[in-house]
């Protein structure tokens, strides 16, 4: 390496530069472009839901472009996740929570629109194993010293992780499966953690087990707190007739088939017995 | 059917944080290697601090410092009408900041290595410093930057934990290519996963060669 070379090196700086340079005015645009204020482009609208609602909300997104034109896109999470990402500005249109109270704060902070709030589904908990491992047939048989690990989903902010632990709790269990306990993210997160065999067994979302079709037991709803899903329409304004028409879509016939389907039990529906 | 746009985000969000890391990082870089200046060790602390803090830690502070409710965060959204946070843009900016400490590390050093005799030759002969920083002391310590360029670049392209925080994971705008394998684990989209992780592991490998032969095809 001589000065001879100094110039073509000098050049290739100044192309990488430019290059780059062309590049932020690119990213620049993505970020301007998709946010114009007052700018109405409805070809696209973007949903948090809790994860929970993976396998369901996905094919009701492919369902509604296809009846509307409009197509969705989910950004899934646990509930508390997506909670803070609304209240600190996340653009999204319409709120689908595991649980009302996460919709109430989302309200709360302004970020929603209180009087779109409307309830969509129960969630249903479930013992969830990967064939191979013994099923239990009931939520005390968690004690059994086979099942090394127990996944649930994060209490703090996973409403089914939380609804996992008060099952635990009104089943008298808790105490002694606590040092074996592992906490996913949120509840699809739990579930890979048990299909890949990090954990012998977990307690994940109804929907989940029935989307993957294998074996599970349902956890008796009567074991903790109803996991009432509510959604609401953020309060960004831009595309709010386009998330109240997908809230809608939820509660319509086609709607409802898909999300019973994955066993979620309706606003208006009883409880089915486990 | 494989979606590119993650990796496509990824890239651009990557190099744009490079440049301004370059940019940023060669300028301090000078400033630490060459200056005596009350504060010098703690503006070195802080432009190294992306290295050891948490990433989740870096996104926290960057989504109090640029968030809605910020005065960063409302000034930006008065000046650009939209909030800067959950935007490629803030994706950039956790991006720049990661690859940062590399730039100014790596080029501290090799700015530190140059000959100073050289310099006070130049100096004599009165040119002025700038004069001697961009003729001399940084082409010389060429190799050493580029190497801290490269390593940033590599960083860059693979932070989860602070873009996370701070751009969140929206598809088809926020969710680069590390985002979008976790994403795809998560969903149980094993293959998506696993194009994902080889691709940005191919990437690690190429950079790690290129630092590799900078570093050691010295004259």
């Amino acid at each position: 390496m001589s000065t001879a070379d100094a110039p073509s090196w000098t050049r290739r700086a100044v192309g990488v530069l430019v290059g780059a340079a062309v590049a932020m005015v690119l990213v620049g645009c993505g970020a301007d472009g998709a946010s114009p204020p007052g700018a109405l482009e409805v070809d696209r609208i973007t949903v948090a839901a809790a994860s929970d609602l993976r396998p369901a909300f996905e094919e009701l997104g492919q369902a509604f472009e296809a009846a509307t034109g409009t197509s969705v896109t989910f950004s899934f999470g646990s509930s508390g996740q997506l909670r803070e990402q609304i209240v600190n500005g996340a653009p999204f249109h319409l709120f689908a929570a595991a649980n009302v109270s996460f919709v109430d704060e989302v309200i709360a902070s302004g970020r929603g629109v209180a009087t779109t709030k409307a309830d969509y589904a129960l969630g249903r908990i479930v013992l969830w194993a990967p064939s191979g491992v013994a099923l239990p047939k009931s939520i005390e048989e968690l004690t059994d010293a086979r099942y090394r690990r127990i996944a649930i989903a994060n209490p703090d902010h996973a409403p089914y992780g939380l609804a996992a632990e008060q099952a635990l709790k009104s089943a008298g269990v808790h105490d002694r499966i606590r040092s074996r306990l592992v906490y996913g993210e949120n509840i699809s997160d739990t579930f890979r953690i048990v299909q890949s065999n990090n954990a012998e067994i977990g307690i994940v979302a109804l929907s989940l087990a029935i989307a993957d079709g294998s074996q599970y037991t349902l956890v008796p709803a009567e074991l903790h707190e109803p996991l009432e899903q509510a959604l609401v329409v953020t309060s960004r304004g831009e595309h709010g007739n386009a998330a109240a028409a997908f809230a809608r879509f939820l509660g319509s016939p086609a709607g409802r088939e898909v999300m019973v389907r994955y066993g979620f039990v309706l606003p208006g529906e009883a409880l089915p017995t486990s | 059917m494989t979606d590119w746009f993650p990796l496509w985000l990824s890239l651009r969000v990557s190099a744009t944080a490079t440049v301004v890391a370059a940019m940023v990082g060669i300028g301090l870089a000078y400033l630490l290697a060459k200056g005596r200046f009350r504060g010098r060790g703690l503006l070195e602390a802080v432009a190294t601090m992306p290295i050891v803090l948490p990433p989740t830690v870096l996104g926290y502070y960057l989504l109090t410092t640029l968030g809605v409710n910020s005065p960063v965060g409302r000034a930006w959204e008065r000046l650009f009408g939209g909030p800067l946070v959950f935007t490629p843009t803030a994706a950039v900016v956790a991006a720049s900041l990661s690859a940062l400490p590399f730039v100014v590390r790596t080029g501290r050093a090799a700015i530190e290595d140059v000959d100073p005799r050289l310099e006070a030759a130049l100096r004599v002969a009165g040119h002025p410093e700038w004069r001697i920083a961009t003729l001399v002391t940084l082409p010389m310590a060429r190799r050493g930057v580029l190497a801290g360029i490269a390593l940033g670049f590599a960083r860059a392209l693979g932070d989860f934990g602070a873009t996370v925080m701070v751009a969140g994971n929206i598809p088809g705008r926020t969710q680069t290519l590390p985002i979008a394998v976790y994403d795809s684990v998560q969903a149980g989209n094993d293959s998506a996963a696993r194009t994902g992780a080889l691709i940005l592991a191919g990437i690690a490998v190429v950079v790690l060669l290129t630092v590799t032969s900078l570093s050691t095809r010295r004259t």
